[in-house]
Parts: structure tokens; C-alpha cells; sequence
């Protein structure tokens, strides 16, 4: 049985739908992401489950209880918002007992409670401060200290780290992810950056349109696109469709596909002939534009020693691997 | 926002929202229909209806003379407030930046200092002497200079900002205009919308101001609400057509200046 | 350099008219209540002040103007708050709409809206005949102390909503559902995060409606042909009346007046530096 299951939800915005009919399920202690572009309803999907947007049908049912008919409240779900939402009247000590004052919960254990809360997110020293007094990255640490010190059933992060510049955003993933690991938390995580989904989850749904297009780990979505949207959202792939693909392969080919560019290797000789249009340098990684076969392709290669390095014009030899090729919807 | 119930919060904001506009509501109400009774007294409705209160009103040549006569002393302020604020604002925006943060407290005294009490004053310097204006329509045209003056110099100021003053000018005059053609051909057309919707809600203040016209002039140059007061013993219902007159008129020029504004952006 | 300096004294010769007439029709009557209110006949001092605060007819008149001026703008911000926060979440039509009507009956103060109370709830007016004859009210009097607080509220309404209105752009929505979440219901949530955000503007609205109520002249003049025992009718029966002129007990009890109205200001300083401090 799983521990979060949602089944056959719709919700529109008047006449028009958000999404009309979306069924998942998440295990206890699992951390899932749900991906997808501007606009995909997964903030939506969110905000349902946390009772904060009311759902037109079905049921959202958490350890076996049906949310639904709860208000926020009573669902025993911890909530991080982008923007943090930190009360600005109040310490960051205040900020974070709010909910165990809530809960009736006797000032020496809140204020325990509250301590021990602050030291796993490192903030124990900054209890007095006020919010307008704390950096980006300390307050949604604050704001996570808040929504963990009631101990919810559930956690839900919406775009969390958006605001924040890169590097906090980093140590900030990390940090997440180890708190959620040692507590066991089932977590719902919502992100429009893959490389988040990628690194943070267990399992990824990946939405467009209301509609949850994949659902898997991180390896199976990125090595394995069920359409021409997972394809495209998901890393850097060589999109063909069935014409140009038999093209390139010389033999007949069905359906579109997908090819990621780290699959391509090139060498100065082989078979599959092209040239090197031109070539941006990542860092680490090279990625260049092959034209083989009349076809234009993406190749990252790593950027090894300076045998890797091929001026643009320059004749190349492609090969590419047989069980990197995708078929795609 | 409660999820289970939304319909009730909706339900609760709507009804207080009616109530307000019941509140403020019924006082227009209440005279809209005495102006246009037969006759009301000391019963709940009233007996029948007529316009012959204000056909009344609009014939009597009392009335329409303090109607003009409020129209020129308040037409007068806002000519000499123009006259007098625009070279300010703009001296102060284009020459003397720093000067914008004292005018910000000048332009307070106009409201924090009552009418009764600069009535005080002046009526004793200007009451009799070199200067003496008390009982002549100018003393009132002085002060509902001031009176104009917070509303007039902060919508303005914000207009001067919206369109980048400086950048203007010196753009005109990179293109070899002088100062007063760059202010009068490239300044002032684009201050027009703003300037306009100034002037019309500073009319209907102005229109509506009776400490000034009473202590300072009194019946010597009647405005209207001074006409009001003194008409304060005739009929009620002839009262009310007066006060319904009046509040028709200032609504048509604030509804003038709301669709101005909207226009604007 | 020089042109550009030469322009500037130019310039500054735009300013004089306007601190000309500024200086007449503000600046100078302001200095002469200032300086008045302490000339008595037996000189320069403070004899106008102890004049005042001796006799028990002035000190009614302040005790009257504090009291009506506190209790409507307390009736008025509840009403206000309450008003421009559900004016809020209504429909765009509907606010606009009342939103609009509320800015225009702002210009139904002074003689016309003392008259429209007389009709409405003078001795024989409609809405007094009503609420007798359900059986609310017993007797009313418009023109008692109760009376002008009424009507004070119902003009201090509209500059309440004008003022609040905006105010309310600071309360973020998410604020809201956080508290939510932490399982406070709406109570809760005004009483320890809402009202306390608030607090900073709705002190200063409440501070310019004292300052509004405290002033107003022309209401009360209206209603009461200059007979109930105010300030601003004390202020001018003594320059402006049949009976005794006397001009600078009349500046003394202007200055009075004013300093009432700083002091409600400096109190509304003193508190907001006391409330948390929010980055702006």
C-alpha cells in the first residue's frame, strides 16, 4: 500500500483544465520530484495536496485517510514555499515554534523541540535574528526548520531553491536531502530544473500539460524518454525524425529518434563520415555540431587532453551506440 | 482563505462590502428623496413626488449667482495655483533636486495646520490695512491656492517623474531648443492628462470648502456652500435639491477626472 | 560653468512668486497665531494658556473635541478595515464600483452632509422614525455628542478606505497559508501575524483621522449654528463672532489645537519605533 496516493483528481480554472484526471503514488519515506515546465500543474498538483487549492473531484489519500475533505490544518503537512513566507513580526525562535504553539505544545518542550530543529539546519546560533536580518539561504533554511519541527506526515517543497544564486542552491540540495534521508520524510519536491530532479530524487514525475508524461527513476528518465517532450526536457537530445534517422543509419526506421550527444563518440576515422560545423566549450565537456548524412547532431565529448579538441571544419568519423538509440513517441 | 468553505468567505466579503456601500449610501439617499418630495414629515415615506423643488432652486437668482461666483473664485485659485506651482515644479525638478524633499514638508502645513486656525490669522492681518482683502473673493482665491496646493504639486511631481524630466530636456535641447522651448514644447504637452485630472479633483475639493468662505468673507461675496448655510432656515426639500445639485455636479467632474486617469494608462 | 550658474539664478527667480504667495497665505497667518497666542493685555507670556486650561468651558471644549474626534475615528477604522479588506476579495466589478463611490462621497462633507443627517436622523427624520418604531431607540438626539459622532464616522469612512486600501498590499498570501498549514484557523492568524503587520499603517490612518476629526469645522458649525462647545468653534466664535472678539485667546486656543495634533503625531512616531522593524 502506498503511503500517498492520488487518484483520479481534476481541477479546472472555470472553463479551463488544469489537469483532468491525475493518478500517482509515493512510497513511505520516498523523495519524489514532480518536474516539468511553467504552467505544467505541478505547483498545482502541490498546492492540492496541501489543501491550499481545492480540487473539483477525486481523492488524495495519505496513510489511508482521504485528504481532501480536510482543511489545511488538519492534514499534518509540512509546507516550504518559495518565497519563504517567513512571518516578518517575528524571531526566527518564534517563526519556527508558531507551529507547535499551534498545536498546544508546553513552552519548555517548543522550546526544545525548536533548538534541536535549528541545530539540524545549523541555524541554532541565529535564534533572535529577525527575518529581514537573514540571507536568502538562511531563511529558507528557517523556513524548512519551521515546517519540520511539527513532525507532518508529509513534506512538500515548492521550487524552494529557485531564488536562490547558484551555489547556495547547491549546498542547500544537499542539505535537504540529507535532513530528509536521517528523519525517513516522504517528501513531494517540485522543480522546473532537471538538474535538481536529478541529483535530489528517488523517483521523478515528469509533467506537461496536467498530464504526468513519466514517471521513474533519474537513470531510467534521462537514458530512457517515453516522447518527444521527455526528450526534449530532459538533457541535451538529438531529436530525428523516422526520415532522417533512416538516413543517418542507413536502414529503414519507424518511429522517431532519440540520441543523447555523450553517446556519439567521434574518432578521426570510421564508417559514419561527417564534419564539424562548430563547437562551444562547457568547461568539462565539449559539445560540438556534427553534420553526418545530411544530418545535423549534437556530440558532447569529455574534455580529456587536446586530442578531443577538433577545429570546426575539420572530418570526423561518428559511431554511435546501438543501445543509446531511443525510440520515441 | 478556509478550502472547506469557500462559498461562505465569498458570501461574508460580499455582504460587507454591500453594507459599506449601504452606509455611505444612505445620507445621499435620504436627501435624493427629500428633494424630491411633496412633502415628509415625521413619517417613513414620503407623501408624493415632485421636481418643483428644484425648479425652484435653479430659478432662484440667489442661488445661481453663489453658483457662479463659486465657479470664478475656484477657477481663479486653480488658474493662479497653475501660474504659481508648474515654473515651481519644474525650476524645483530640473535646477534644484534637493529643494523636492523641503516642498514634501511644505506642502504638509496645508493639512496639518486646520483652516480655523489660518482663518485666525488671517483675518487680522488681512482684515483691515495695506493689505486688507478680508471680505473680497481674493483672500479666497489666496487660500484655496494652498488649499490646491498639496494635491496639485503631487500629482504633478509624479507625472514630472513618470516622464524623466531631465532626459527630456536635455534631449530638446541637444536638438538646439532653449529652456522655455524645451518646457513649453516638450514638457508641458505630456503633462497635460495629469495636470488635468489635478485640477478637476482639486475643483471638486475646492467647490466643497466653506471654513475659508464663511469666517473670511461670509455673505459679503456668497459662495455656494455659504448660500447653503445661509438658506439653512427655508424649506428642507428646497435645502435638499440644493445639496443633491451640488453633490450631481462634483460627481460628473470626479467621474471626468476616474475616466481621464484610466485613459492615461 | 558659468551659463549654467547664471541659469540657476534665473531659475530661482521662477520660485518668488510662488514663496510670495505662500508666505502670505500660509507662512504668515501661522506666525501671527504663533506669536498672539502668547500676547495677553498684561503683555508677553503665557496668559492666554492658564486663561484656557482655569476655565471649565474651554476645557469642556477640548474635553468634547478629544473624545468625538478618538470615538469616530475608532468607529470609522473599524469600518474602514473591515470595509476595504472584503473590498478586497470581491469581484473586480463590484470593487471598482464601490471603490469609485466610496472616493466620491469623501466630497460629502461639511453643510450638505450636516443636512442630509438632519433629514435622515434630525428629530422627525426618517431613519429616527424607523428605529422608533421598531423599537430600538427610546429618543434620539442628532445634535448631542453621540449625534456628531455619528456623523464624524460616517466622513471619516471614506478617508479610512482611501488609506487602508493599499495597505493591505503588504499581508502576502503565503504568509496566510503557511500559518495554515502550521494548523492556525483565521483568528489565529490575524491575531499573531496579520494584525501585527498591519499595525504600523493602521496607526498612521488612525493618526490622520484624529487629525481630520479634530480640525473639522464646518460639520459641526452646520449642524449646530456654531453651538456645540468644540475647538474649531470656540476658534472662531472668538475672531469671528457677535460677542467678545479676542484674537489671541483665540491663537492661544489654535495653538492648542495644533499642538493636540502634533502630539497625536509624535505618540504614532514613538509607537511605531517601538513595533518591529521591518526592511523596507
Amino acid at each position: 500500500m502506498s503511503f500517498v496516493s492520488v487518484q483520479n483528481l481534476q481541477k479546472s480554472y472555470g472553463a479551463s483544465p488544469v489537469f483532468t484526471d491525475i493518478n500517482c503514488q509515493i512510497q513511505r519515506g520516498e523523495f519524489v520530484t514532480l518536474l516539468g515546465p511553467s504552467g505544467c500543474g505541478k505547483s498545482t498538483l502541490l498546492r492540492c495536496i496541501a489543501g491550499l487549492t481545492a480540487v473539483d473531484s477525486g481523492k488524495i489519500l495519505l496513510d489511508g485517510n482521504d485528504l481532501v475533505p480536510l482543511s489545511p490544518q488538519k492534514r499534518g503537512i509540512g509546507m516550504v514555499f518559495q518565497s519563504y513566507a517567513l512571518f516578518p513580526n517575528m524571531t526566527v525562535e518564534q517563526n519556527v515554534a508558531f507551529g507547535l504553539r499551534m498545536q498546544k505544545v508546553n513552552a519548555d518542550d517548543s522550546r526544545s523541540r525548536v533548538r534541536e530543529v535549528l541545530q539540524l539546519v545549523e541555524l541554532q546560533d541565529f535564534a533572535s535574528r529577525y527575518p529581514h536580518q537573514l540571507s536568502g539561504g538562511q531563511c529558507q533554511r528557517v523556513a524548512l526548520a519551521r515546517s519540520l519541527v511539527t513532525r507532518p506526515r508529509l513534506l512538500l517543497l515548492d521550487e524552494p531553491l529557485s531564488a536562490l544564486d547558484a551555489r547556495i542552491r547547491k549546498h542547500l540540495r544537499e542539505q535537504i536531502r540529507q535532513i530528509q534521508r536521517e528523519l525517513g520524510l516522504t517528501t513531494i519536491f517540485v522543480t522546473h530544473d532537471q538538474e535538481e530532479a536529478l541529483t535530489m530524487s528517488d523517483r521523478i514525475f515528469l509533467m506537461n500539460q496536467g498530464r504526468i508524461v513519466q514517471s521513474g527513476d533519474a537513470e531510467t528518465l534521462y537514458t530512457a524518454p517515453v516522447d518527444v517532450f521527455a526528450a526534449g526536457f530532459i538533457g541535451n537530445y538529438n531529436l530525428l525524425d523516422a526520415d532522417s534517422a533512416s538516413r543517418l543509419l542507413q536502414r529503414p526506421v519507424n518511429s522517431r529518434l532519440a540520441i543523447r550527444p555523450e553517446a556519439i563518440a567521434l574518432s578521426l576515422s570510421g564508417e559514419l563520415e561527417g564534419q564539424v560545423r562548430s563547437h562551444s566549450l562547457l568547461g568539462n565537456v565539449i559539445r560540438y555540431r556534427v553534420e553526418a548524412r545530411g544530418v545535423e547532431l549534437l556530440v558532447d565529448v569529455l574534455n580529456r587532453s587536446s586530442a578531443d579538441l577538433h577545429p570546426d571544419g575539420q572530418r570526423v568519423s561518428l559511431s554511435i551506440d546501438p543501445t543509446a538509440l531511443c525510440e520515441v513517441a | 482563505m478556509s478550502r472547506a468553505e469557500p462559498g461562505t468567505s465569498r458570501l461574508y466579503h460580499r455582504l460587507m462590502v454591500y453594507l459599506l456601500f449601504i452606509i455611505l449610501l444612505l445620507p445621499l439617499a435620504g436627501t435624493l428623496l427629500y428633494s424630491l418630495a411633496t412633502s415628509w414629515s415625521a413619517s417613513l415615506l414620503p407623501s408624493g413626488l415632485t421636481f418643483k423643488w428644484y425648479l425652484a432652486l435653479w430659478s432662484d437668482p440667489r442661488f445661481l449667482a453663489a453658483f457662479g461666483q463659486s465657479l470664478l473664485v475656484c477657477v481663479g485659485a486653480l488658474l493662479l495655483s497653475v501660474l504659481l506651482i508648474l515654473p515651481l515644479l519644474f525650476v524645483v525638478h530640473y535646477h534644484f533636486p534637493r529643494l523636492d524633499a523641503l516642498m514634501n514638508i511644505l506642502i504638509l502645513l496645508p493639512f496639518a495646520v486646520p483652516p480655523v486656525v489660518s482663518s485666525v490669522g488671517l483675518l487680522q492681518l488681512y482684515g483691515s490695512g495695506p493689505m486688507a482683502m478680508v471680505g473680497t473673493p481674493w483672500i479666497l482665491i489666496g487660500c484655496y491656492f494652498t488649499v490646491a496646493l498639496p494635491f496639485m504639486y503631487r500629482a504633478i511631481t509624479n507625472n514630472l517623474q513618470a516622464i524623466n524630466l531631465r532626459d527630456l530636456m536635455d534631449a530638446a535641447q541637444l536638438l538646439g531648443a532653449s529652456t522655455f522651448q524645451a518646457a513649453f514644447l516638450v514638457v508641458l504637452p505630456n503633462l497635460r492628462k495629469g495636470l488635468l485630472v489635478a485640477l478637476l479633483l482639486s475643483f471638486s475639493f475646492l467647490f466643497g470648502e466653506f471654513v475659508f468662505a464663511n469666517l473670511l468673507v461670509g455673505t459679503r461675496y456668497e459662495t455656494l456652500q455659504v448660500y447653503l448655510n445661509n438658506m439653512r432656515n427655508s424649506s428642507g426639500h428646497f435645502n435638499s435639491a440644493l445639496v443633491i445639485s451640488y453633490f450631481l455636479f462634483v460627481l460628473v467632474l470626479t467621474w471626468a477626472a476616474n475616466r481621464l486617469n484610466k485613459d492615461k494608462s | 560653468m558659468n551659463s549654467i550658474k547664471r541659469s540657476k539664478w534665473l531659475a530661482s527667480l521662477f520660485l518668488l512668486p510662488f514663496a510670495l504667495f505662500f508666505i502670505i497665505f500660509q507662512i504668515a497667518p501661522l506666525a501671527w497665531v504663533a506669536i498672539h497666542s502668547l500676547q495677553a493685555e498684561s503683555g508677553w507670556g503665557l496668559a492666554n494658556f492658564s486663561k484656557v486650561f482655569e476655565s471649565r468651558f474651554y476645557r469642556q471644549a477640548i474635553q468634547h473635541s478629544l473624545e468625538i474626534s478618538f470615538w469616530s475615528s475608532v468607529f470609522g477604522i473599524l469600518i474602514a478595515v473591515l470595509g476595504s479588506y472584503s473590498l478586497r476579495k470581491v469581484d473586480s466589478r463590484l470593487r471598482d464600483f464601490v471603490n469609485a463611490f466610496a472616493n466620491m462621497t469623501s466630497n460629502f462633507a461639511g453643510v450638505p452632509l450636516a443636512f442630509a443627517f438632519i433629514i435622515l436622523l434630525g428629530f422627525n427624520g426618517a431613519l429616527t422614525m424607523l428605529l422608533k418604531q421598531a423599537g430600538i431607540i427610546e429618543d434620539f438626539n442628532l445634535y448631542s455628542k453621540t449625534g456628531l459622532i455619528i456623523l464624524y464616522t460616517y466622513f471619516q469612512i471614506p478617508l479610512g478606505v482611501l488609506l487602508l486600501y493599499p495597505a493591505f498590499d503588504a499581508l502576502r498570501e503565503d504568509w496566510r497559508e503557511s500559518a495554515e498549514l502550521l494548523g492556525a484557523n483565521a483568528w489565529q492568524y490575524w491575531l499573531h501575524i496579520g494584525l501585527p503587520v498591519m499595525t504600523p499603517a493602521l496607526l498612521g490612518t488612525f493618526v490622520i483621522l484624529l487629525a481630520n476629526a479634530l480640525g473639522a469645522y464646518a460639520t459641526v458649525y452646520a449642524l449646530t449654528t456654531g453651538n456645540f462647545n468644540v475647538l474649531p468653534i470656540r476658534i472662531a466664535a472668538l475672531v469671528a463672532g457677535d460677542i467678545s472678539l479676542d484674537p489671541n485667546l483665540a491663537s492661544a486656543l489654535a495653538v492648542i489645537l495644533v499642538g493636540l495634533m502634533t502630539l497625536v503625531t509624535v505618540i504614532h512616531q514613538w509607537l511605531l519605533k517601538r513595533s518591529y522593524h521591518v526592511a523596507r
